[in-house]
């Protein structure tokens, strides 16, 4: 196999080491990084959790995702950032333009995590991999003020990404396939891709509490005891096997699926505006897909109630759609199903079994209406153009829910994916 | 030398190039005091781009007040905000 060059490039405590240089930027006497802080949503409209945290803090146990009220109990001095999305994404799209100085197979992974494939033009910048790496990360450390761990591997994105975790912050660590043995067998299962909570109870129930327990087992164990392709893939990985290019922007991501949920203000008791949430998620998740250049056929909704406890309920559709109302018209009729009257606390809505809108299958049953699809492109180009709230629906005018829900912002381009 | 990140009022004009320089400034003192500052030197002049955001950075001289002062002053690109960044 010829050796290919990949990097991955991970920003540190993205959102709070952004949210710090930012400050300083502005004139801030202290560094947000140095101290216990945290970068968290408004308590006042119900968004109050943990969205990063600086190492200071994880001294007093504070973890992403617990409510700030909980964070601040554990750390009374705890200084809470409130997040700025637009500063985060001029933050990555920074960072994304010096990276593609070096190469341009640049897949932009997440907001703070890139892929670089640099095997065709390494050798523009020096030889040893690690070498140009540390160039690249002291380069966005001064230019940009923020630090990243890099990893990098002579195979696949997979060892990359798992390299970049070994070692933070401002770092370069690697990953080559005679290292895997050394370096990743050691570490916890837990610290494997695409292992959560639920797997690795899964897993450590089976025996296997390190990656190289799970790459030494025979597969077609694996493969019995979970299902055969999760089986398949996970023991690939755990050998580091994996063979996915680096997909630069432009091309047609492959997801499964596409979702947006929202914790709303108050607790919602009326059917009338649940289903103005729902046209507001459906709004984005809709343009999303259509940015994607895809259609969906199943349409699922999810609902929290007041009281945390939610569940979810989902509908195949006869024909696949990537129209707005067509997927709004699902969800209330998925709603009016599922839900039994609590209050709801949250909502989200998923498309899923997507196919490409190359073209689309007429159906004897429904109306077609190029009419309707272009109004949605139309509309879709407006919001990118001019900001989301530059053209909506008359039933927003006054009601208190925002014409458009989800995403991270009015500019997100992020496709965000679990899949490398 | 003090950070103050403190935004002013400007009098500036723009070369050719489009390039900005400033020509004298009004801030506002403690006692709610407007005072006039005119810029009698760039001695430098640099670019920054933290956090994405980009930056113009002058370093300046000025006799305020009868003393001889140096300074820096900031140019926001996004916003075209002027700050008295450093005295």
């Amino acid at each position: 196999m010829k050796d290919r060059v990949i990097f991955h490039v991970d920003v540190n405590s993205a959102f709070l080491s952004w949210s710090a240089v930012h400050a300083l930027q502005h004139g801030a006497s202290v560094d947000f990084r140095e101290i216990p802080s945290v970068v968290g949503g408004n308590q006042a409209t119900r968004h109050g959790i943990v969205l990063a945290k600086s190492i200071p803090s994880k001294e007093y146990g504070i973890k992403t995702g617990e409510p700030i009220i909980q964070a601040k109990q554990k750390c009374p001095g705890l200084v809470v950032v409130p997040p700025d999305y637009y500063c985060y994404e001029r933050c990555s799209r920074a960072m994304n333009e010096i990276l593609r100085e070096y190469t341009d197979k640049v897949q932009i992974f997440s907001i703070d995590e890139s892929f670089l494939d640099m095997t065709d033009t390494l050798h523009l910048f020096g030889n040893d991999p690690v070498e140009v790496a540390t160039k690249i990360k002291d380069r966005i450390k001064n230019e940009l003020g923020f630090t990243v761990s890099i990893g990098i591997s002579d195979r696949n994105k997979l060892l990359a990404k798992m390299a970049s975790e070994l070692k933070k912050p401002d770092a370069v660590s690697t990953i080559y396939h005679n290292e895997i043995q050394s370096k990743m067998w050691p570490l916890p299962i837990r610290d494997l891709y695409m292992v959560g909570r639920a797997t690795e109870k899964k897993l450590i129930s089976m025996g296997i509490t390190t990656i190289g327990d799970l790459a030494n087992m025979d597969i077609e164990f694996v493969k019995y005891k979970l299902k055969p392709a999760w089986g398949t893939m996970l023991w690939n990985f755990s050998n580091g096997i994996e063979e996915s290019p680096v997909k630069p922007e432009g091309s047609i991501p492959y997801i499964k699926g596409i979702g947006n949920s929202t914790t709303i203000k108050f607790d919602i008791t009326e059917k009338k505006d649940a289903y103005k949430v729902l046209l507001s998620l459906t709004e984005m998740v809709a343009m999303r897909l259509r940015s994607v250049k895809y259609c969906c056929s199943v349409v699922s909704i999810w609902i929290r109630t007041n009281e945390l406890s939610g569940y979810s309920h989902q509908k195949k559709l006869y024909v696949p759609t990537d129209e707005t109302m067509k997927i709004y018209k699902s969800a209330c009729r998925l709603f009016d199903e599922a839900w039994q009257g609590e209050p709801i606390r949250a909502l989200g809505i998923r498309v899923s079994d997507l196919c490409s809108n190359d073209f689309v299958q007429l159906s004897l049953f429904e109306n077609y209406s190029e009419k309707k699809r272009k109004l949605d492109r139309l509309v879709d180009g407006l919001r990118i153009e001019y900001g989301s709230h530059s053209i909506y629906r008359s039933c927003f005018l006054h009601s208190g829910f925002p014409p458009v829900t989800g995403g991270i912002s009015e500019e997100n381009n992020f496709v965000m994916t679990s899949i490398l | 030398m003090k950070v103050y990140m403190k935004p002013v009022k400007m009098l500036s004009y723009t070369q050719e190039n489009g390039i900005q320089i400033p020509l004298r400034f009004q801030l506002k003192t403690r006692d709610d005091e407007l005072i006039t500052v005119k810029i009698d030197r760039i001695t430098e002049k640099n670019q920054e781009k933290l956090a994405g955001n980009k930056m113009y950075i002058y370093k300046c001289q000025s006799v305020i007040n009868g003393v001889e002062r140096i300074y820096e002053l900031k140019l926001e690109a996004s916003t075209m905000k002027w700050y008295l960044y450093k005295m």
